[in-house]
């Protein structure tokens, strides 16, 4: 009997059958109160808000989010950067010593990165006060973490011959590291900084929804008191300079392509030295006139006995069910949206109107998009599934038109001289030679969906996320350290299949 | 002549046999030596404890009469491998990869530099020249350049490392008859090069080509690990040599 074997443009579509559960919870919720609101929302868009004293403070608003971002991606690489590189394996055997440090930074590393940036918000809102730099180390320490393991397995899996062959010219380990290592290391490390930066942008954002200030609390304030001319002038702001953000990093990026050098590193380097410290100039400025000041306020550890406690006392089962589904119904429409939106209206025109549709959703942060579904939805976890599913359908249908666009399209054009179907020859001819980089990118997507089912659950009344929120507004802290520990391991346990998924979409 | 590379008793074991066992020779300086044997015999083993990058199992690898693998690693440029796979960094350009050949003689920023600029170009293009490829290469990226060509860069670089003892794995393997015959009179000659100070004391080659056994003192023959011909190259006879290759089949 001959194996059924689903072909990889059809894997990209499949995700896609998790709207029919989702959408049918959310129509059966449904409710017509708040259409006459979603009216209004929808008309604000049309009509932002001109009023000299919103610009004034969408803009203060906007400055302090980049600001963070700007300052939290610099410190994130620099740091990132230095942990990548001592805790790989080949820098510590080219110095001719055991490993056995790298592998401990490994494990120590791990930690900060499996916690989301908006939970190390709120851990060290209580710890140290609200301060500016609170938004700024939550994207710098999870940030850090990430880049340092992306640099540190690109480090690893570079074949050593090369590396061998300059030690074996006599070369000190430093010298030899350089010169072997970092040419082929650069192109990676400067395309993922890059993506880093729109992702720092994204998590200053959402940090401000939850009140660590900048252009997200304004949207969060505007959004809640209703006011949505006024949200739509500093959501027009932010797609604005989100538009210009990527058209900048897209430029950098074809600009590296055609110039290989290792000057981009040492420019790549500058820009990273100047956000830092013009980030941190900027936010100085802006934060001059309130005097806030850090303070240190460690919260006490928990004995064994009060962990022993709360572990009885949380409702595990249905909080890792709720956390295991919010991520499998998001990442199948966060996956399964743009590729089926693109195969319905294959033509030129609907494409860029998806495009414009995916830059709106994947600028606005979940929480938002949550609150406003809220609208006209009673809460559920389908409901917080959709919000975040549609963000990050956002992010995944960017990166499949950018490579679509890059395509030839040859293939499609062969197929439809045989007489195929436009939709036919979209499938076969566009979307078949992109779909197993498609899904790779997918599986690191659900990877990134599990750690941000924190964010909507923190709003939508589900899973882990919003167990936390309730341990840390009560100070349970034993409860605290058992969920950032289970959720750490989730999210750790997640990342490991999402790499192997990974590595079978591209190897394959 | 004096011993420039002695092994004695070297072993190393492999995942499932012993890939050198008990192998003892010497290296004098002046030396031109074929190291012949059959595939998986272990020349490339043996030239890999000969330069420092394995670790023998045991037995000592010992140069100028003290153990290699201690001499600091500055030291250790005086042995040159020419190796089978080049090694190339391809992402840097000609000039760059045969610069790596002189690091051991630089410091770190010097390094650092040479990512950015080529540095001390008129040395490359010497080394480049003597190579046998156009002075016009030099600032191309190796990943555009054909196999014979970037043969020759890793060739560049091992005549920028300027080292005594020069070990080379298998250079002449898919190279045209002429390129064979230019490679070995470069590596062979007996007068020195202009990029060298000092011409080589001695040069190992490890080939497939029992033919070429002519063009060098003396050969060594390997066999599952173990040395089975050590002679003056024009005592070999064509008998041994036919023993050395049948007995592998």
């Amino acid at each position: 009997m001959t194996r059924l074997r689903v072909s990889p443009p059809l894997l990209c579509l499949l995700p896609g059958l998790a709207l029919v559960p989702v959408l049918t919870v959310v129509t059966r919720s449904f409710h017509g109160g708040g259409v006459e609101t979603w009216w209004q929302f929808l008309q604000g868009a049309f009509h932002p808000s001109l009023d000299p004293a919103l610009l004034q403070s969408l803009s203060s608003g906007l400055q302090v989010t980049v600001a963070t971002a700007l300052m939290g991606w610099g410190l994130s690489i620099v740091l990132g950067t230095l942990l990548g590189v001592i805790s790989s394996d080949v820098v510590w055997t080219s110095f001719g010593l055991t490993t056995a440090p790298a592998r401990i930074l490994r494990m120590a590393t791990a930690l900060p990165r499996a916690v989301h940036e908006l939970l190390w918000g709120l851990l060290l809102l209580q710890v140290v006060g609200l301060h500016p730099w609170v938004a700024i180390a939550a994207i710098a320490i999870p940030y850090g973490a990430l880049v340092a393991r992306v640099l540190r397995d690109q480090i690893d899996s570079i074949d050593r011959q090369t590396l061998n062959a300059i030690l074996q010219c006599g070369a000190g380990a430093p010298a030899a590291l350089l010169t072997a290592l970092l040419p082929p290391v650069q192109p990676i490390l400067l395309s993922y900084g890059g993506y880093r930066l729109e992702c720092a942008l994204r998590s200053a954002t959402l940090l401000g929804v939850f009140g660590l200030g900048g252009i997200g609390t304004e949207l969060k304030l505007t959004l809640q008191s209703l006011q949505f001319s006024e949200f739509w002038t500093g959501l027009w702001l932010l797609m604005a300079l989100s538009v210009v953000l990527e058209q900048l990093l897209g430029l950098w990026r074809r600009t590296r392509q055609q110039r290989a050098s290792q000057w981009n590193v040492v420019a790549f380097l500058l820009i990273t030295l100047l956000s830092i410290a013009g980030g941190g100039w900027w936010v100085h400025s802006l934060f001059s006139e309130s005097s806030t000041t850090l303070q240190w306020m460690v919260p006490p550890l928990p004995s064994f006995a009060e962990l022993q406690r709360a572990s009885a006392e949380l409702p595990w089962g249905t909080m890792l069910e709720q956390t295991l589904r919010t991520t499998l119904l998001a990442a199948g429409i966060a996956i399964g949206l743009p590729p089926l939106t693109l195969l319905l209206l294959p033509t030129s025109i609907a494409q860029k109107i998806w495009q414009v549709l995916w830059t709106v959703q994947r600028v606005l942060p979940p929480p938002l998009t949550l609150l406003m579904l809220l609208l006209v939805n009673l809460p559920s976890l389908s409901l917080a599934a959709l919000a975040l599913g549609l963000h990050n359908a956002g992010v995944m249908g960017r990166l499949l038109s950018e490579g679509l666009a890059q395509q030839s399209t040859s293939l499609q054009r062969a197929i439809e001289a045989t007489g195929a179907g436009s939709r036919q020859a979209w499938l076969l001819g566009q979307l078949s030679p992109q779909s197993r980089a498609y899904l790779a990118y997918g599986a690191y997507r659900t990877d990134v969906i599990l750690r941000e089912t924190v964010v909507v659950g923190l709003v939508g009344g589900t899973g882990l996320g919003w167990m936390l929120i309730e341990s840390l507004s009560s100070f349970h802290w034993a409860a605290v350290v058992l969920l950032i520990g289970v959720f750490a391991g989730l999210t750790l346990t997640g990342e490991a299949i999402s790499d192997r998924l990974r590595q079978n979409w591209l190897q394959a | 002549m004096s011993t420039l590379l002695e092994l004695r008793d070297v072993c190393l074991r492999g995942r499932q046999d012993q890939r050198l066992d008990h192998v003892s020779l010497s290296v004098c300086t002046g030396e031109t030596v074929a190291l012949l044997g059959p595939s998986g015999a272990g020349k490339s083993s043996l030239l890999a404890v000969a330069n420092g990058s394995l670790k023998p199992d045991a037995g000592e690898v010992l140069l100028q009469g003290s153990p290699l693998r201690q001499r600091p690693r500055q030291e250790r440029r005086q042995v040159g491998t020419l190796w089978q796979e080049l090694r190339l960094v391809e992402e840097l350009t000609v000039a760059q990869n045969i610069n790596s050949g002189a690091l051991g003689r630089r410091s770190l920023l010097w390094a650092l530099v040479n990512l950015l600029w080529p540095l001390e170009q008129r040395s490359c293009l010497r080394c480049l020249q003597q190579a046998g490829l156009e002075a016009n290469l030099i600032n191309r990226s190796v990943t555009s350049l054909s196999g014979g060509q970037r043969q020759r860069v890793a060739l560049a670089r091992l005549f920028r490392q300027r080292p005594e003892l020069v070990l080379a794995d298998e250079p002449l393997s898919s190279l045209d008859p002429a390129l064979v015959e230019e490679l070995l009179s470069t590596l062979l000659r007996s007068s020195p090069l202009d990029a060298f100070d000092t011409l080589p004391s001695a040069t190992v080659i490890c080939l497939h080509r029992p033919d070429l056994i002519d063009r060098f003192d003396r050969v060594i023959g390997l066999r599952k690990g173990r040395v089975v011909i050590d002679a003056p190259a024009r005592q070999v006879s064509d008998q041994e040599l036919q023993a050395l290759y049948a007995s592998a089949q």
